[in-house]
C-alpha cells in the first residue's frame, strides 16, 4: 500500500515538472512575452537618480505591454562584487556601469557587453567628449548617464550668520576650517570611509596644481608605477594638510557616506564634499527645510603656484548603463537602453527631479522652476573654462582602485608617509 | 539493515557527495586558480608560484594574520575565562536569576551581523556616539576616535569578543550543568569553599569542553569577516584587516581572482595547521596525564 502511494506521488511529480517544462516552452515560443532584468546601482528607488530610472522603466512597460522589467538594485559596493559574479554565470540584459579603466577595462577584455552602434545616437545630442569613456578601440560598449562634478556643499545661512566668507585659495579653506572648528561646528563632513571621496578630493587639489597637464601626469604615472612627480607628492600633502588642519569631522577615515551625509544635513557639519548627484538634496524632504534651502556649492578654491583657475574644475561623465553581450533579448534591451537615452527621458526627468547635470545636452529642459542649488551646478559646468576627466582612482586597474582607496585613508590620518603611499599606489600598477 | 553494503552506501553517499561537491571540489578549484593570473572574468594563464611569491611579501596579508592572532588571544584570554566564570556562577544562582541572566548574556548572539556592525559603529561614533557621550558626561573632553589608526583594532577585538561571548557561555553553562551534583556535595560535605570547588572540580571536568571551544574560538578568530567587513571594512588603512576580508577584498574588489585564491589555499593550510597543533598539544597533555596517572597507580601498587 505505502509503495503503491509513494509511486503514485512520484507518478504525479513528474507529470509536474513536465507539464511546467512543456508550459515555458510553449511561452519562449510564443514569442510576445519578454522579461527584460535590469541590474541597477541605485537601490533608493523613491529618490534621486534610482526614482527616475523607475519612472523610465515603468512608463517602458506601460507602452510595450508585453514586456515586463525586473530590476534588482544594489549600492555601489555590492553591485561591483554581484557584477562580478553575473559576469561568470549569464550578465542581466541591462546593467549600470562606470565608464572608467578602474571598472570597465576588464569587464570589456571579459566580452561581457554587448557593442553599440553610434550611428543610434547622433540625435541624442550627448556633450562632446563624454562618450570617450564608454568607447574602446573604436567601439562603444555603453552610455553615459552624468556629468558629475567634484563639488563643496555647503550651508549658506550658517556661513552668512557665523561671518564666513567662500574661501579663495586652499590656504582660506584650511584658515576657514580652524573659525568653523572654533564654534564647535564640524568644518567639512568627509566620507573617509570609503576611500573614493578622498581620492576624488586628491584628484581635485592635483587638477589645481597642474590644470591641463591633469590627465598626463595621471596617466603617465598609472602606466609606469612612478608616482614621484612633483605635483602628486604635493597634492598628497595638501589632503594631509587639510586633515591636520581638522577641516574633516573627527573619525573622518571610518565613516560612511549616509554618516557623513547626516552631519550636514543636520547642520551638525557646515559643508560636505561629495559630487553633484546630491543635488537631490534641495528637494528632499527629509531634510529640515531651513537646511536644504540653503545648501549651496563652491568648487575647489585654486592653490598658490597652481596652474588651474577657480574656473577649472574637477568634473567626469562616471556612471552609465550597457546591454549584456550574452542577452538573450538583446534587440529589446537595445529598445529600452535607446528609450531611456531618449533626450526626453533620463536628461529630462533628472533635471526635474534635481539630481544633477546628464551627460546630454539639458538646457531644452530649464523649466524656471530649477532650486538655486542646481543653477549654481549649471553655471559651474558652463562657466568652466576646463574640466578634469576622470579622477585619479578610476584611472588605472581595479588592483590600483582598491590600494588607493585604501591606502589614501593612512597617509591622510598620518599613519603612512607620503613617499610610503605614493610607492605603496604606485606598486598596485605593477 | 546495517549489514546491507547497499544501505550503508546509500546512507554514506549523501553525506559523501556534499563533501566532494561543497568542499572538496571548490578547494582543488581554489588551488588551480591559485596558479593563474584569472580576474574573475574572461581567460586566464598560468603564472606558477607568482600568487604565493608576491603574497609572502604583502603587509596587508600579514598584518590581517597578526590581527587574527590578537583576536585569538583576546578569545582565549579574555572571552573565555569570563565566559567560564558567568557560566560557572550562573550555574549557582539558580531559578528564575539563571535563565534571566542566561538569556541577557546569550542576546548578542541572536541579533544579526549587520545590526550589531551598525549598533557599535553609533556607539563608536567619535562625534555623537555613546561611548564619547559618557566619557562627557564624566567630565572627559570625549572626543576620541575610536576607529583611528592607533585605536581601531581594539575597537574591533572588543565588539568581537562581546559578540561571541555567549556562544562560548552557553556551552561551558552546558558542560557545567552535566557535571555530577554528587561532587559538589561531597566536596561541601568535606568543607571544600566555592572556590577550591571551581578550581578542584569544575576546572578539571570541564577540560574537554574547554578544548572543544578553545579550538573553535583560534578557528573563529582566523575566519572572522562578516563583522569587520561592516564595521571597518579593513580601515582605516589596512589597521582592521581580517585575512577572510582581505581575501575577499582582492577576489571581488581588485579583480585579483586568481591571487585571492592564493590568500585562502594559504589560509585554509593555517586554518589546517592550527587545528592539528591545537589538538596536538590537548592529546599530548592528555597522554602526559594519563601515563603519570597509570605511573602512579604502579607505585601505589607496588
Amino acid at each position: 500500500m505505502k509503495r503503491k502511494a509513494v509511486s503514485a506521488v512520484m507518478a504525479a511529480a513528474m507529470v509536474m515538472t513536465m507539464t511546467a517544462g512543456a508550459g515555458s516552452m510553449a511561452l519562449a515560443e510564443e514569442g510576445e512575452k519578454v522579461t527584460l532584468k535590469v541590474f541597477s546601482n541605485l537601490p533608493d528607488r523613491k529618490n534621486g537618480q534610482g526614482l527616475v530610472e523607475q519612472m523610465i522603466i515603468d512608463e517602458y512597460m506601460k507602452e510595450n505591454e508585453n514586456v515586463t522589467i525586473e530590476v534588482e538594485a544594489l549600492d555601489e559596493e555590492a553591485y561591483k562584487t554581484k557584477f562580478k559574479a553575473y559576469s561568470m554565470e549569464g550578465m542581466p540584459d541591462v546593467v549600470s556601469i562606470w565608464g572608467q579603466p578602474a571598472f570597465l577595462d576588464e569587464v570589456v577584455d571579459a566580452g561581457v557587453l554587448a557593442e553599440l552602434n553610434p550611428e543610434d545616437y547622433t540625435d541624442y545630442k550627448f556633450i562632446e567628449g563624454s562618450l570617450n569613456g564608454f568607447t574602446y578601440d573604436g567601439k562603444l560598449y555603453g552610455l553615459p548617464r552624468n556629468t558629475d562634478v567634484a563639488c563643496i556643499y555647503y550651508n549658506q545661512k550658517m556661513f552668512e550668520d557665523n561671518g564666513w566668507e567662500i574661501p579663495e585659495t586652499y590656504d582660506d579653506l584650511l584658515a576657514l576650517a580652524e573659525k568653523i572648528s572654533a564654534k564647535d561646528i564640524i568644518p567639512m563632513a568627509m566620507d573617509g570611509g570609503d576611500g573614493w571621496p578622498m581620492a576624488v578630493y586628491l584628484s581635485d587639489v592635483l587638477f589645481k596644481l597642474t590644470g591641463e597637464d591633469y590627465s598626463a601626469v595621471v596617466s603617465n604615472a598609472v602606466s609606469t608605477g612612478d608616482f614621484s612627480d612633483e605635483n602628486l607628492k604635493k597634492a598628497t600633502e595638501l589632503l594631509k594638510a587639510a586633515a591636520d588642519a581638522k577641516l574633516f569631522q573627527n573619525g573622518y577615515d571610518s565613516q560612511d557616506y549616509g554618516t557623513a551625509m547626516n552631519l550636514f544635513t543636520n547642520a551638525q557639519a557646515a559643508m560636505f564634499y561629495m559630487g553633484s548627484w546630491e543635488a537631490s538634496m534641495a528637494l528632499n524632504e527629509d531634510i529640515p527645510e531651513e537646511i536644504r534651502k540653503n545648501i549651496r556649492i563652491f568648487t575647489m578654491p585654486v592653490i598658490d603656484g597652481g596652474k588651474a583657475s577657480a574656473t577649472d574644475i574637477t568634473a567626469w561623465n562616471g556612471g552609465g548603463y550597457a546591454v549584456s553581450a550574452a542577452s538573450k533579448v538583446k534587440e529589446e534591451a537595445v529598445r529600452f537602453l535607446n528609450y531611456m537615452y531618449q533626450p526626453d527621458k533620463l536628461s529630462k526627468y533628472g533635471w526635474e527631479n534635481g539630481v544633477g547635470m546628464s551627460a546630454q545636452d539639458q538646457s531644452p529642459y530649464m523649466t524656471d522652476n530649477e532650486t538655486e542649488l542646481q543653477m549654481q551646478i549649471v553655471e559651474a559646468v558652463n562657466n568652466a573654462t576646463s574640466v578634469s576627466g576622470t579622477p585619479i582612482n578610476d584611472c588605472g586597474l581595479s588592483a590600483f582602485k582598491t590600494s588607493i582607496e585604501s591606502e589614501i585613508q593612512s597617509v591622510s590620518n598620518g599613519s603612512m608617509s607620503v613617499d610610503d603611499f605614493l610607492s605603496a599606489i604606485g606598486a598596485a600598477c605593477k | 539493515m546495517y549489514s546491507n553494503k547497499f544501505v550503508i552506501f546509500s546512507l554514506v553517499l549523501p553525506g559523501l557527495l556534499l563533501f566532494l561537491f561543497a568542499i572538496l571540489t571548490p578547494i582543488c578549484l581554489s588551488i588551480y586558480y591559485g596558479f593563474t593570473d584569472y580576474t574573475g572574468m574572461g581567460t586566464w594563464k598560468m603564472v606558477g608560484w607568482e600568487n604565493y611569491r608576491k603574497l609572502m611579501h604583502d603587509e596587508a596579508f600579514w598584518m590581517s594574520l597578526r590581527n587574527s592572532l590578537f583576536l585569538a588571544i583576546g578569545f582565549i584570554c579574555i572571552q573565555h575565562p569570563l565566559a567560564l566564570i558567568v557560566a560557572a556562577v550562573l550555574d549557582k544562582i539558580k531559578g528564575r536569576g539563571e535563565n534571566f541572566f542566561r538569556c541577557i548574556y546569550f542576546i548578542p548572539n541572536v541579533i544579526s551581523v549587520a545590526v550589531i556592525a551598525y549598533l557599535w559603529k553609533f556607539i563608536y561614533n567619535p562625534d555623537f556616539g555613546l561611548l564619547n557621550n559618557i566619557i562627557k558626561a564624566f567630565g572627559g573632553k570625549g572626543d576620541i576616535n575610536w576607529f583611528s589608526a592607533e585605536y581601531a583594532i581594539w575597537s574591533v577585538l572588543v565588539v568581537l569578543i562581546w559578540h561571541g561571548f555567549g556562544w562560548g557561555m552557553l556551552i561551558y553553562y552546558t558542560g557545567i550543568k552535566n557535571i555530577d551534583p554528587v561532587l559538589y556535595e561531597a566536596a561541601s560535605i568535606d568543607g571544600a569553599d566555592q572556590k577550591t570547588m571551581f578550581l578542584k572540580i569544575t576546572l578539571p571536568l570541564m577540560k574537554p569542553v574547554i578544548q572543544v571551544n578553545v579550538t573553535m574560538a583560534v578557528i573563529s578568530a582566523l575566519k572572522q569577516m562578516e563583522t569587520v567587513y561592516l564595521l571597518t571594512n579593513g580601515g582605516p588603512g589596512n589597521r582592521t584587516q581580517f585575512a577572510a576580508n582581505y581575501l575577499y577584498q582582492q577576489a571581488f574588489k581588485a579583480f585579483k581572482y586568481g591571487y585571492g585564491n592564493a590568500i585562502s589555499v594559504v589560509f585554509v593550510i593555517i586554518c589546517l595547521v592550527t587545528t592539528v597543533v591545537l589538538n596536538g598539544i590537548f592529546a599530548e597533555r592528555d597522554e602526559r596525564k594519563q601515563k603519570r596517572g597509570k605511573r602512579g597507580t604502579a607505585v601505589y601498587e607496588g
